[in-house]
């Protein structure tokens, strides 16, 4: 085992090598070495994220090392970008840092692509005004996050037109078709010796030739049908049972138990059938992607009943069960042959297509198509809305049955919304300034409530759908950095942002609050 | 006081100004909280411990230093390896074999001025009563159910509620891949974690006559070569499943047997991780679940919100989800409850047949467990001479040692309580 697959081990066992080498290819940048952007940074630095930069145009301050980690009492008046970078960077040796001591918007005006490099672009502690620019900056291909945290209360965005995923890592890929059973698969069933006299032999059929033989048996006694509803499926589970010999027999048990499970009929999945519908497959262009030229590969599979008898690629994948070694790794063949056929099928599909296209038949990797197959049940598509819509066409509907549930943690979004058209008009956050004094209290509550109202107005609500206690509370904070809250959300955004970068497992969509006061959490699509 | 130490004195207000916001300010939603200066003070001041310098740990201790939090200690009897890299931050490749809860603690004295953290290089169970006593605050951030049955049981068992200063609340924290939780447990008032032992998945073990006889995964081929042919071949010498000679050996062996049978998927790293029962961890949920309990431990201690009750767990696998709910203690649990627990069993069976499910028996989850009854020992692991002369007694149907009714006593050398178990045989 190499140094690197060494250090990165209780990685790797979740995201394997092909997620691995999409972090290290990707490029991260955070503006605003803030508490939270630097935890964020840290999780990501750690697993071996190919490279960051850090823009900060600020000096470090004592506030700062109060609740940044990676900030200390030497980088006084130091660049903060540059201290980051440091401190950070030691973190671990195959990662790559940059850092600029400069404004983001000034960068921009002198490099109007500045955004098109990183993979990921990281905002905290910007103006709504910024954020919405830098949001909108953002090229396709680039995920934009703003992360923002005050006091207990932690909120982070994220979008990017379009997030595809293959490997979501479902907790079941089996697809046994005890349904209709492909040829190979339905002769395997009938090898078996269900009258013999070897209890050993008899304990040791498979489940899936249980299933297969009783399943076999009820069709031929309904008309071709398989049980449907509830009490059908426990009149097949109650014939299993019949057929046991004795309480030892754990191959029926299993058999009996996955019933429900497995005895349904093969269908392609309606989220599945919803985006073989979608323009971005029906029409492909010369610069589709691969998950949209080989979804459509597979789609035509799908059709083409004569190879695919109208079903989604078999995965190829079986449990583990009750059997003889012999047994069950044939069993294990005729499934991973019948997936290896499949995938034949599709990477033929996939070359026509590509060809049609003009484009070469390698700029799609076997591997690819394989890994496609196995999961097609379970490909997902997340289509961000941006943060423009987010402002100009809010969903009032939604926000306002959110605001209807009293535990919803909704109303600190409407706050935090309201709070930046308070640093808007007063040039600061409520609350900042010394923590003693009454200011805060007597000045800046009315004046954010008074913010807030006129918020839930303009989206046509009552103006006093937020409680003023919390309004009160996110006053209380001043918008004050606690590092507990930074890290909490540092943890959560590194993960959101791993699982976009690797394109496995399913990341959130699209606003995720979290109030750090009752421990509890919420995500919003906005 | 002046430090004439420092060359810097870091004013307090401005650096925990954030913290401080909270501590100075009332709140609305948690009317109880008055703010008074003694509070920053006792933050300063109290004692924390923290139990394990690992993922979680290094986190925990990070955290709590820049809560305000100025006297930390932290225990481990662990050693750095190159495997806790990837998500342990105050290590570097120079300190791999060096004494984890010391080098994490000299990391944070260096970083963050004004706090001490003082390390403990040994094991839990090597403290005693009095060292735990001291403490205002136990964190647990730890991989072993066992040290954490241990450290719950411990704290209850110093718990005298005549006497409020015995009550030392335990924050624990776990992760697995992308799932953990945090929770918080108060000796006398909510639920403990020996109550919640039903919720742990069974340990995963396979059958041994799969393993001899009838292989069909990777797995088993795995675990023929480490439970059955490894003393086959090597007598009384013990696997070192750190010893990478080792874990080759064993890759190899199960490589040969899965080839026999035909079985595809063994690999080093898949050996390793059955054989070590490796469980994924990453930095970012570390990250979370650290943070959660050192924020419910901020809370504690300064009161400036509700902390919570008592229970949360979070879930990163498909979009991010948390559930908090009041975890519910159990009437018959071993250490906070009173009740004795009720089992039935068939009494043709074994006093072994009944060990094996109390090894296996989520709840129970014992490791060498010794059975007596009102007094009368039926089996006990030690000392040897009592083992051997109570051995027999393994092999006999339970009808023939205990009847109906009869109150069993099992103790277990890895626990510091026992189990009380009302038998019913059928």
């Amino acid at each position: 085992m190499d140094a690197k697959t060494q250090k990165y081990d209780r990685q790797l066992r979740l995201w394997g090598n092909n997620g691995q080498a999409a972090l290290e290819s990707a490029h991260i940048l955070l503006v605003n070495a803030s508490a939270v952007g630097c935890e964020i940074l840290k999780n990501m630095v750690l697993p071996g994220i190919g490279q960051f930069t850090v823009v900060d145009a600020g000096q470090v301050t004592l506030d700062d090392i109060g609740s940044n980690f990676f900030l200390d009492a030497e980088s006084l008046g130091k660049s903060r970008a540059e201290r980051a970078y440091e401190l950070l960077g030691e973190l671990n040796d195959d990662v790559q840092g940059h850092w600029a001591s400069k404004d983001i918007l000034s960068i921009l005006a002198e490099e109007p692509n500045y955004l098109s490099k990183f993979s990921v672009v990281i905002v905290s502690n910007v103006s709504q005004a910024t954020a919405r620019k830098l949001a909108y900056l953002c090229s396709k291909d680039t995920t934009f996050v703003w992360v923002k945290t005050v006091g207990l209360v932690g909120q982070v965005r994220i979008a990017i037109p379009e997030h595809v995923i293959v490997e979501s890592h479902p907790d079941n890929v089996a697809d046994l078709r005890i349904d209709s059973p492909f040829l190979e698969l339905a002769s395997y069933a009938t090898s078996f010796n269900f009258d013999t006299e070897d209890t050993m032999e008899f304990g040791h059929i498979p489940y899936v030739a249980i299933l297969l033989k009783y399943m076999e048996e009820w069709k031929q006694t309904h008309g071709g049908k398989i049980p449907s509803t509830y009490a059908e499926k426990n009149q097949l589970k109650a014939n299993i049972r019949a057929g046991m010999r004795s309480p030892d027999d754990e191959n029926f048990d299993e058999a009996i138990n996955s019933v429900l499970r497995s005895c349904q009929a093969t269908v392609v999945p309606s989220s599945i059938k919803e985006l073989f519908k979608d323009e971005k497959c029906e029409n492909l262009t010369t610069d589709s992607s691969t998950f949209w030229i080989i979804l459509r590969a597979v789609r035509d599979f799908v059709e083409d009943s004569g190879k695919s008898s109208g079903f989604l690629p078999l995965s190829g994948t079986i449990p583990d069960m009750k059997a003889q070694t012999d047994s069950y790794v044939t069993l294990q063949s005729i499934y991973k042959g019948k997936a290896k056929q499949d995938v034949e099928d599709v990477t033929k599909n996939v070359n026509s297509i590509l060809e049609r296209l003009g484009r070469a038949a390698e700029s799609i990797t076997s591997q690819e198509i394989e890994s496609f197959c196995k999961f097609s049940a379970f490909l997902k598509v997340i289509c961000y809305r941006s943060l423009e819509d987010e402002y100009q066409h809010p969903k009032t509907k939604q926000i306002a049955s959110w605001l209807a549930d009293p535990e919803s943690v909704f109303p600190y979004y409407v706050i935090l919304r309201a709070s930046d058209a308070f640093f808007e008009q007063e040039g600061r956050y409520p609350g900042e300034g010394p923590s003693d004094g009454t200011v805060w209290e007597e000045e800046d509550v009315p004046k954010l409530h008074s913010l807030v109202a006129g918020l839930l107005q303009s989206w046509g609500l009552e103006r006093d759908a937020v409680p003023r206690d919390l309004t009160y509370e996110i006053c209380r904070y001043g918008n004050g950095a606690i590092h507990n809250i930074a890290s909490f959300m540092g943890g959560v955004v590194s993960q959101e942002i791993i699982k976009l970068i690797t394109h496995q497992y399913i990341p959130m969509d699209n606003t995720f609050v979290f109030d750090g006061a009752r421990s509890v959490s919420a995500v919003f699509s906005l | 006081m002046v430090d004439a130490q420092s060359t810097l004195t870091l004013d307090d207000s401005q650096r925990w100004a954030g913290v401080y916001k909270l501590l100075d300010r009332s709140s609305l939603i948690h009317p109880e909280f008055e703010p008074v200066d003694q509070i920053k003070e006792f933050i300063k001041e109290a004692k924390i411990l923290v139990i394990g310098a690992g993922g979680l740990g290094c986190e925990i201790l990070k955290n709590l230093a820049l809560s305000g939090f100025c006297n930390i200690h932290v225990i481990d009897m662990d050693t750095i390896d190159v495997s806790n890299l990837n998500r342990q931050f105050l290590f570097r490749r120079a300190d791999v074999g060096k004494p984890k809860a010391v080098t994490a603690a000299a990391f944070i004295n260096k970083r963050v001025q004004g706090v001490t953290v003082t390390p403990h290089y040994c094991k839990i169970q090597d403290k005693d009563e009095d060292f735990y006593q001291e403490f205002a605050l136990v964190i647990c951030g730890l991989d072993s159910i066992e040290a954490r049955r241990w450290m719950n049981a411990t704290l209850f068992g110093m718990f005298d509620p005549e006497n409020p200063d015995t009550m030392k609340p335990l924050i624990d924290g776990g992760t697995e891949g992308f799932k953990g939780q945090a929770r918080v447990i108060l000796p006398g008032n909510t639920s403990c974690y020996e109550c919640s032992m039903d919720m742990l998945s069974k340990p995963t073990g396979f059958p041994l006559c799969t393993i001899a006889n009838t292989p069909r995964l990777p797995e088993h081929c795995i675990e023929w070569a480490s439970v059955l042919e490894w003393p086959n071949k090597h007598g009384e010498r013990k696997m070192d499943t750190d010893d990478p000679k080792d874990i080759q050996w064993l890759y190899e062996t199960a490589l040969a047997r899965a080839k026999q049978y035909n079985i595809q998927g063994v690999t080093y790293s898949l050996t390793q991780g059955v054989v070590k029962n490796i469980i994924p961890a990453i930095a970012s949920t570390n990250a979370i679940i650290a943070a959660s309990c050192c924020n419910e431990a901020l809370k504690l201690a300064s009161t400036s919100a509700k902390y919570l009750n008592n229970y949360m767990m979070y879930s990163g696998n498909d979009s991010v989800y948390t559930y908090t709910f009041e975890h519910q203690r159990k009437d018959d649990c071993p250490v906070c409850g009173n009740a004795v627990s009720k089992m039935e069993f068939r009494g043709d069976k074994t006093l072994e047949e009944f060990m094996d499910f109390l090894k296996e028996k989520p709840d129970a989850q014992l490791k060498k467990p010794s059975f007596a009854i009102a007094g009368k020992p039926l089996y006990l692991q030690a000392p040897k001479s009592l083992e051997e002369a109570l051995r027999p007694n393994l092999l006999k149907p339970l009808k023939d040692l205990v009847s109906s009714g009869d109150q069993i006593t099992v103790t277990d050398s890895t626990l510091p309580f026992s189990l009380q178990v009302e038998i019913t045989l059928v």
